[in-house]
């Protein structure tokens, strides 16, 4: 499996923008960040005809809802409208919830893996803008089982993953006051690792531990139990690519654009498994295990046995940080605590930027922004800049191996990859 | 330089010291006196400053007082004191006396002034004081527009200008610019060039669509959230003038006459139709008895306001349709290659902006990146540089300079073909700016 699939590299389209605001729609955040990409990559719209010509270039479009917010579905034959050599190209969308982008780089690296294709351009979009906030929250409810735990509910999501929250603090009896603590540390290292990414949509924005900390009142309403603004993610547009290729493609592109081949990392090991729909039949499912989200740490522990790594092998998470509580129990999902001890990881600096496990120098959802089918893209093309030394100002020295936590729904689907040298 | 852990601010209560003193409270972490003309003013402040950048974290460190009864012990015990008193060496100059007799040594004082000499106004202040003065033009609001023009006088000692210009950018997350003392500094120079002139023409063609058609001219196709005319109205015309005035007193450019202030902008404020913030100036906006809301433009010939006109101008479609689908090159194209009055003026106004930005690049700013940022970052326009790569590099800038009888700048003409123009793109993302 880590002979086979390589990363070439890709771009990200600046997570601070609003489309709709610039007059300008999911289509042309597909055209710039594909042009960025090739460009970035070095790889040109002639290259790809010539691939198209011998059927060994895809296309695998990640997005979730682009009907509900863009009134347009069949994505994944959008790519044709971005440039023309794209005509004839193999293409379709994948749809995951939040982890659409890691169903479309599943579905590039089996493609690749079975030795399909040499070259696949898996493309994260989506534009969510174009709604006020309270109707993106109602189309994001469609990402858990809606009629159950979204209809009539305002801001679902923040809702089921404070109930997350609330079941940590109960089933591993923590302090309240050192859980919430924990879980604004996971807040400001976010924002303060966004503030080194040019790319991120909260890099001007104002957060410290203070505000953090001062959950409730105008400033920083509760939106889900115990869970305030600063906790969450917000949503924005953007769009992320990144290609893979095949062994015998990489070793053609090193040639051609002078890289050495053994710097392009690999694909090392992947994992997907999807818990139960509803967060309470998870909830229920886990009562007696460890593991409070069993499935997402079955996930993480199948991509390293795959890998023949383990998290002392791993220098730099990308993890999926919805919510800070997801990005809490992300923790001991890795490895790096115990389950239930994860705010001794977060207290002792573990996982802040320069600790000894860092988890989303990139600013992660909270920092850098989630456009849900993006993410999982950015994740990797994230991966792919720490791995090859290039994420400049957010950059952990010497690392080797990256590992990132994709979720869809309430930790439903749950996609782990690791990419290394 | 010292650290910064306490600052006065001077003038808390107006629009800009609140919205300064935020910032530095909240990304700073800083205590800070709120100062204004009486206490209850500067608790007034306060609130704005929470309210600014949406946290109550700030409300416990910022201590209101006023100039009378607390400016001395406030100054003595800061490590910078941030000046935002009204744009006027009258009453600048006073307080600097006042200042200059508080201040420890190694205090930072600076000005917030969009065009006052920061050289003159150093004069208060003894030698160390002169050495730690300078301008730090923020820009209205700040948190959200992050634009800090740093000015530095040849008093200033290098070393400080980039501790300073350090904590501006990494602490306060400004986006730094550094200007000499040069009227208007940077952004306003290049900024107010093109209103200024847009306002000439608008008056050329008063009769074929006056402000409207000319702000249609130079919308967001042209890589500008609001149309120049607009941005005075929204500006204010008195602060216009202001700005123009003191720029064609004290330069000689070769823009030089560009810079008068149309005679219709005088009749305007004489009148006391200021712009949006006095109900009505180069437009109005009129709420009907349905609450419908009506549009008006200022007739330039008539002086009366008729409704404000629609556009159907071929080229500016086709190529707002580029921009939409993100072809910013292929939208240049069809300016470039359009015919017909709307054009060459689009393509005049183009190729003035590009060419007037490019050459302060000596006299008011070291390199062109400064320059840019200041059009990026304060004005939301897209920068000169950006421009000459959406039209294809140097050569095909400098043609349609050239078709323009628009001097072409020695930075253009030495530039590399082949080779990006633009720098500040992992900074900024020039095409952003751009409306379809």
């Amino acid at each position: 499996m880590s002979e086979k699939v390589f990363v070439l590299g890709g771009e990200q389209t600046d997570f601070q923008r609003n489309w709709t605001k610039e007059g300008k729609t999911f289509m042309s955040m597909m055209r710039e960040v594909l042009d960025d990409a090739l460009e970035k990559v070095g790889i040109s719209y002639d290259e790809i005809k010539r691939l198209n010509k011998e059927n060994r270039v895809a296309v695998f479009v990640g997005n979730f809802d682009a009907e509900q917010y863009a009134n347009q579905g069949h994505l994944g034959a959008f790519l044709t409208e971005v440039n023309p050599a794209l005509f004839g190209v193999p293409g379709a969308r994948y749809e995951a919830a939040c982890a659409s982008g890691s169903v479309a780089l599943d579905a590039a690296i089996t493609h690749i893996r079975a030795e399909d294709y040499d070259l696949a351009i898996v493309l994260g979009v989506e534009v969510m803008k174009t709604v006020s906030s309270s109707v993106g929250g109602d189309f994001l409810g469609t990402a858990a089982y809606y009629d159950k735990e979204a209809k009539g509910v305002q801001f679902p999501f923040p809702k089921l993953f404070g109930k997350l929250a609330d079941v940590i603090l109960e089933r591993y009896e923590l302090k309240e006051e050192r859980f919430m603590d924990a879980l604004a540390e996971i807040s400001r290292i976010n924002y303060a690792n966004a503030k080194r990414n040019p790319k991120a949509q909260t890099r001007t924005w104002f957060m410290n531990k203070e505000h953090a900390m001062a959950r409730g009142g105008d400033n920083n309403m509760a939106v889900g139990g115990r869970l305030c603004i600063t906790d969450c993610s917000q949503v924005t547009d953007g769009a992320a690519v990144t290609l893979l290729a095949s062994k015998g493609y990489a070793k053609e592109y090193a040639k051609k654009t002078g890289r050495k081949f053994d710097d392009i990392p690999r694909i090392k090991g992947w994992g997907h498994r999807v818990a139960p729909i509803t967060f309470e039949a998870k909830k229920l499912e886990s009562v007696g295990d460890k593991y409070i989200l069993p499935w997402t740490r079955q996930t993480v522990k199948d991509a390293y046995k795959r890998a023949d790594l383990d998290v002392k092998n791993i220098d730099v998470f990308e993890t999926h940080d919805c919510f800070t509580s997801s990005e809490y129990a992300a923790i001991s999902a890795f490895g790096i605590s115990e389950p239930g001890k994860e705010h001794i990881a977060i207290e002792e600096g573990t996982i802040d930027f320069g600790g000894k496990k860092p988890i989303n120098p990139s600013g992660g959802l909270i920092g850098v922004g989630h456009p849900v089918g993006a993410s999982g893209v950015r994740m990797m093309l994230d991966l792919y800049k720490q791995v090859t030394n290039t994420a400049g100002d957010y950059q952990v020295k010497g690392a080797k191996n990256g590992l990132m936590l994709n979720i869809g729904g309430s930790a439903t689907t749950n996609f782990v990859f690791i990419l290394g040298k | 330089m010292r650290e910064i852990k306490t600052v006065t601010i001077l003038g808390a209560n107006g629009a800009m010291g609140s919205g300064s003193a935020g910032v530095i409270a909240a990304f700073g972490g800083a205590k800070v006196h709120m100062l204004a003309r009486d206490v209850e003013k500067a608790k007034q402040g306060i609130e704005a400053a929470v309210a600014s950048v949406k946290t109550d974290t700030i409300r416990a460190r910022m201590i209101p007082g006023s100039y009378d009864a607390d400016l001395e012990k406030a100054v003595a015990e800061s490590d910078w004191v941030f000046e935002l008193v009204a744009e006027s060496y009258e009453v600048k100059e006073p307080i600097n006396t006042r200042i200059a007799k508080a201040r420890r040594p190694g205090t930072i004082v600076s000005t917030v002034s969009s065009g006052l000499s920061i050289g003159r106004l150093a004069k208060a202040y003894d030698e160390d004081g002169q050495k730690h003065y300078y301008g730090t033009h923020f820009f209205n609001p700040p948190y959200k527009m992050i634009l800090c023009e740093l000015v530095t006088h040849s008093g200033n000692d290098k070393k400080v200008t980039q501790a300073l210009g350090e904590y501006l950018d990494k602490v306060l997350g400004r986006a730094v610019v550094y200007t000499n003392d040069t009227p208007a500094f940077a952004g306003n120079r290049i900024g107010f060039q093109l209103m200024n002139e847009v306002a000439h023409f608008a008056e050329k063609y008063a009769d074929k669509g006056g402000i409207a058609l000319l702000d249609e001219i130079m919308s967001g196709y042209t890589g500008r959230a609001m149309g120049p005319l607009a941005t005075a109205d929204f500006v204010g015309l008195d602060v216009h003038k202001a700005i123009v005035d003191n720029i064609y007193d004290n330069t000689k450019d070769e823009a030089h006459e560009t810079f008068k202030l149309p005679g219709y902008f005088q009749k305007l404020i004489d009148a006391g139709k200021l712009g949006m913030k006095s109900g009505g100036g180069l437009t109005k906006v009129v709420k009907h008895a349905d609450g419908k809301r009506e549009k008006f433009v200022y007739n330039i010939k008539t002086g009366e306001y008729d409704p404000y006109p629609k556009f159907d101008i071929p080229f500016i479609k086709e190529a707002r349709q580029k921009i939409k689908e993100s072809d910013y090159k292929g939208a240049m194209e069809v300016v470039k290659k359009a015919s017909g009055l709307e054009a060459d003026i689009a393509r005049y106004f183009i190729s003035r902006y590009i060419s007037y930005s490019l050459s302060l690049v000596g006299e008011v700013v070291d390199t062109k990146e400064n320059t840019d940022g200041a059009m990026g970052f304060g004005f939301n326009w897209v920068p000169a540089s950006a421009f000459v790569d959406f039209l294809g590099g140097p050569k095909e800038t400098i043609k349609l300079m050239e078709a323009s009888k628009i001097p072409v700048p020695k930075l253009l003409k030495d530039a590399k073909e082949g080779k990006k123009f633009y720098e500040l793109g992992d900074k900024l993302d020039a095409r952003s700016l751009f409306k379809g």
